[in-house]
């Protein structure tokens, strides 16, 4: 998943309301002209003018004067037509069907927890989408062919009170039956996922050894090698589809009573002779976004290691990105997007790991960060550093092997040519192409000053915040450590994660987005119905969710940029057999296609805004993958939808008033 | 009718803002044409051709005529449920387009079009809050509604379990859920049984003498003829014949005597006398009751006298 960078509410607010407007602006002058020219065709130019101008004159008073309680009431009658025809009740044994039976095929995945999320989010937010279309769409025309309608608009209801009051009953409805689905949803995801390992082969043996040296391998299942920071690795059994590599890391402390040594997964302890104390702990590598804690008990042969349940299913990772990420060659000069290894550089920059013949390399991404500031982490003494990364052999080999990388820290002088510079040591770090890396870094890290001169000042241990990030601004700088491989990165699969937002919040969220979306769709069914038979209403709800859900994809097929040009240019191309690489001559009559193109491509993507963007109110896969949901986006979503059920609501509310309901 | 809102207080914006405005005329419809077209626009029917009505405050007005004369058609261009192809309605002075006018208004269509899925309570309830009604007076208004119709014993049954009568009479109450003082009601008696028509007369009549305008439309002339102060007659959309139902039913050229107890000889010397001046005798016989009036007392002496035959059929 990639995390676009967001406008704010109020960088995002005046823009879209100038589209709104327009758009607004611009359906109430079809619709005038319209109107006019319907009512002309009846009643003669002159009345028409009049018939017009007394159904605009109206609709003022009519939604200023709307009645909420008349309102309700509308809305009270809605929900119990839905409950007694059992509607609702369809939707849940359809539901009930989906979890029954859907837990089959969820199995088996790298991460259960993505998958579960996906399926039941995309079968919430689909037959919750669909009942409410159904609902909505057979409510109106229902009423109509049964001439129901005529003891309501018989009595001083106005036609905004009947589109308002279906629209916030079918809305209380499908928020019931989502707020149902989204707690019986997270009972059944969280119950599905929870799981313990046993450990497996010689892997027991971890706990009775206590001193061996670095990169022994005591497993013969976990591949040749051993991580480069690992004392030994075992592994687990296969659990939900998936097991866990397990490392002894070696640290050590100061103090001699540190509290940490009393943790359940401290394998070994040893004084050493300056004073210090070395321990291992034996930590549970993540996979898939989880880990297990470890409980080591008894001694030497008798020792005996269990796993815990799952810890870091349900997360809102709030990620810390970089500013910008830029890059450097093998040489060390600026280099626009890191190595090109082909096809895969577009969206991610490769960095190279030397050759065996050039051992050096000076290839790097530097990522920039500003506003690193200890607040935003919760003045946590670890921040977890996640990321993905791609990974490029150029020679096959073993594919289970990883590909080792190196990280280094370096501040950002706000004046380099006076001021020293704090550099890190290269920490290193292994990883699988795609595979999320969990490195918590420690806020006390051994470096060393450098002067701007570039010679050695002091080496030492130093804050993360205080010294490094004293100005907020830092520098990460990635590098690969294989000879022969790359590793490929982009600005958002690198990130420190801050203090994680609450779960269910993120969770209510995730579900405001699909809530918004049922919203429009109400809005729509209901303005559709008041002037199409319910068959047309679905239908063109149908038509306008495609289009909701395709809409990036729709108005890219509108940019003027694209080979080939615009739809004049398209066409004359297609008749002429002209290839779509070929320029077109210069000369007024290219210009006038180019303009009119401009024009017409700019009206097409106009059209397109008319059908809502579910992509922007689509938040399952922040849900899925476990980011935190910016409320930004929530704002926005909301404003989407108030906007779309405003516009909907006038057009049911014109379409109502025009209509003679007993003809 | 018990009032619970006084009359006084309704007024419509024309009441009081147009001098010109005569309150003792409720409807009042000038040229009021009505043409059903195709998609096209091309004239598929006209329904109602340049009706001029009026019907004053406080009168039973029946219009009557076969089916397709445009009486339905003129009841929804009152309603606003049509728009006029030209001319006007205006009730209670204002347009028949107007929303607040039907504040003022109770309306039955010619088949109860009610939500089937709703309790008898359940629906008054729902009309009364379209009325923007204060809770206790609803719940009030329509505890005595479902009385007055009828239905205590059936009001937390669901609509789709009624029959047709009931259905009827609960499409009455919630006609009348807002006290109006202008009620329109169309084919009130379609689907009655003759007691439940009798008791929709006695309930139209007593409308009226509650002081309330009653526009009926119906094609049995009976029922026209028991309840209506006026009537217009429709005959294909045209307005044939307006008027007061007994000067409309008075035949001019004709003298009918009715006596009782009469002997036979005493009849033989009327029509004497009746030739003696230079009358035609047309028939004299003994009167008979209407079949309607016939069934009504048969049944009412059923209910005194269970299990016996009623006297009733005797006569």
């Amino acid at each position: 998943m990639i995390l676009e960078n967001f406008p704010t509410f109020s960088e995002w607010f005046l823009p879209g309301l100038v589209l709104f407007g327009g758009i607004v602006v611009a359906a109430i002058l079809l619709g005038l002209f319209v109107g006019y020219v319907v009512a002309s065709f009846s009643h003669g130019p002159f009345e028409a003018f009049y018939t017009v101008a007394q159904v605009v004159g109206e609709a003022v008073p009519d939604f200023l004067k709307t009645s909420p309680r008349r309102v309700f009431a509308m809305a009270r009658l809605a929900i119990k037509e839905a409950f007694r025809r059992k509607v609702v009740v369809v939707a849940f044994i359809i539901f009930a069907i989906l979890l029954l039976f859907g837990q089959w095929f969820m199995g088996g995945t790298e991460n259960p927890e993505k998958r579960f999320m996906n399926t039941i989010m995309f079968g919430t937010q689909m037959l919750t989408l669909l009942t409410v279309m159904l609902i909505s769409a057979f409510s109106l025309p229902e009423d109509i062919k049964n001439k129901t309608i005529y003891t309501i608009v018989t009595k001083p209801v106005r036609a905004t009170e009947i589109i308002l009051g279906r629209i916030v009953g079918f809305g209380f409805l499908g928020t019931i039956l989502l707020a149902l689905m989204g707690i019986i949803s997270y009972f059944f995801v969280s119950r599905n996922l929870e799981h313990t390992h046993q450990i497996v082969g010689d892997t027991q043996t971890i706990a009775s050894f206590t001193a061996i040296e670095p990169g022994t391998e005591i497993s013969k299942t976990t591949g040749k090698r051993v991580s480069p920071n690992a004392v030994m690795e075992g592994v687990t059994n296969n659990a939900l589809g998936h097991k866990h590599r397990l490392e002894v890391l070696e640290f050590s402390t100061d103090l001699a009573d540190d509290p940490i040594l009393e943790e359940p997964d401290v394998v070994s302890s040893e004084k050493q002779p300056d004073g210090t104390t070395k321990y291992q702990r034996l930590v549970c590598q993540p996979y898939g976004g989880h880990t297990h804690p470890i409980t080591v008990s008894g001694t030497g042969t008798d020792a005996k290691i269990t796993l815990g349940p799952a810890v870091g299913y349900f997360r809102a990772r709030i990620p810390v990105y970089a500013d910008n990420v830029r890059f450097l060659n093998s040489e060390g000069q600026p280099s626009a997007g890191g190595e090109n290894v082909g096809k895969e550089s577009s969206y991610r920059g490769f960095i190279d790991g030397g050759s065996s013949s050039k051992r050096s390399t000076l290839s790097r991404a530097i990522f920039s960060y500003s506003g690193f500031v200890e607040s935003r982490f919760n003045n946590a003494d670890v921040i977890p550093l996640e990321m993905t990364l791609g990974v490029f052999r150029t020679y096959k080999g073993d594919l289970q092997k990883r590909v080792i990388g190196g990280l280094q820290f370096e501040s950002v002088p706000d004046n380099p040519e006076v001021e020293n510079k704090y550099v890190s040591e290269l920490v290193y770090f292994e990883t699988n192409e795609y595979q999320l890396q969990v490195r918590p870094v420690s806020r006390k890290v051994i470096g060393r000053i450098v002067a701007p001169d570039g010679s050695l000042v002091e080496e030492g241990e130093y804050d993360l915040f205080d010294h490094f990030a004293a100005n907020g601004k830092l520098e990460l700088s990635l590098s690969c450590r294989d000879y022969n491989q790359y590793l490929g990165v982009a600005r958002a699969d690198f990130y420190f994660r801050a203090t994680d937002d609450v779960y269910w919040f993120n969770y209510l969220k995730g579900y405001i987005g699909i809530w918004c979306q049922m919203m429009i769709i109400i809005a729509m069914a209901v303005a559709f119905s008041t002037f199409l038979g319910t068959p047309i209403v679905m239908l063109g709800v149908l038509l306008m969710m495609i289009v909701g859900f395709f809409t990036p994809f729709i108005r890219g097929l509108t940019d003027i940029d694209r080979d080939g040009g615009g739809p004049i240019e398209s066409f004359i191309r297609i008749v002429t057999q002209k290839n779509m690489m070929v320029d077109m001559e210069t000369g007024a009559f290219t210009t006038l296609i180019t303009e009119s193109d401009k024009f017409l491509s700019q009206r097409l993507s106009d059209l397109t805004y008319l059908a809502p963007n579910f992509k922007q109110l689509d938040f399952s896969e922040f849900l899925t993958y476990g980011y935190s949901i910016d409320n930004q986006r929530i704002v926005v979503a909301l404003a989407i939808t108030f906007a779309f059920c405003f516009g909907m609501t006038l057009l049911g509310y014109f379409s109502l008033k025009t209509r003679e309901i007993a003809k | 009718m018990s009032t619970d809102t006084s009359t006084e207080t309704k007024t419509s914006r024309l009441e009081q803002t147009n001098p010109d405005y005569d309150p003792n005329i409720v409807i009042e419809t000038q040229n009021l044409t009505k043409i059903y077209r195709d998609f096209w626009g091309r004239q598929k029917v006209r329904a109602l051709n340049a009706l001029d009505l009026e019907v004053k405050k406080g009168e039973i007005f029946g219009l009557l005529g076969p089916n397709g004369s445009g009486k339905s058609t003129t009841i929804k261009l009152l309603l606003g449920l049509l728009f006029p192809t030209s001319g006007r309605a205006m009730v209670f002075g204002e347009n028949a387009t107007e929303v607040t006018k039907n504040e003022r208004i109770g309306y039955l269509p010619e088949e109860s079009y009610l939500y089937k899925f709703l309790t008898a309570e359940e629906t008054l309830d729902f009309y009364g809050r379209l009325f923007d009604m204060p809770s206790a007076l609803r719940k009030e208004r329509v505890q005595s509604l479902i009385q007055q119709v009828g239905l205590s014993h059936a009001k937390r049954r669901q609509l789709r379990e009624y029959s047709k009568g009931m259905t009827r009479r609960i499409g009455l109450a919630q006609a009348l859920i807002n006290d109006p003082d202008l009620v329109l009601l169309d084919e009130p008696t379609s689907g009655l049984d003759p007691l439940g028509t009798r008791e929709m007369k006695d309930m139209i009549l007593k409308l009226r003498d509650d002081g309330k305008t009653v526009v009926m439309c119906s094609h049995l002339l009976g029922d026209v003829q028991d309840v209506c102060d006026r009537i217009a007659i429709l005959y294909q959309g045209d307005l044939k014949e307006l008027g007061r139902v007994d000067s409309l039913l008075q035949v001019s050229d004709e003298t009918s005597i009715r006596a009782k107890n009469l002997p036979e000889s005493a009849q033989d010397e009327i029509r004497e006398i009746i030739k003696k001046h230079g009358g035609d005798v047309v028939g004299v016989e003994n009167p008979k009751s209407t079949l309607e009036e016939l069934f009504l007392q048969i049944v009412r002496e059923s209910e005194q006298r269970p299990g016996q035959r009623a006297s009733g059929s005797d006569s």
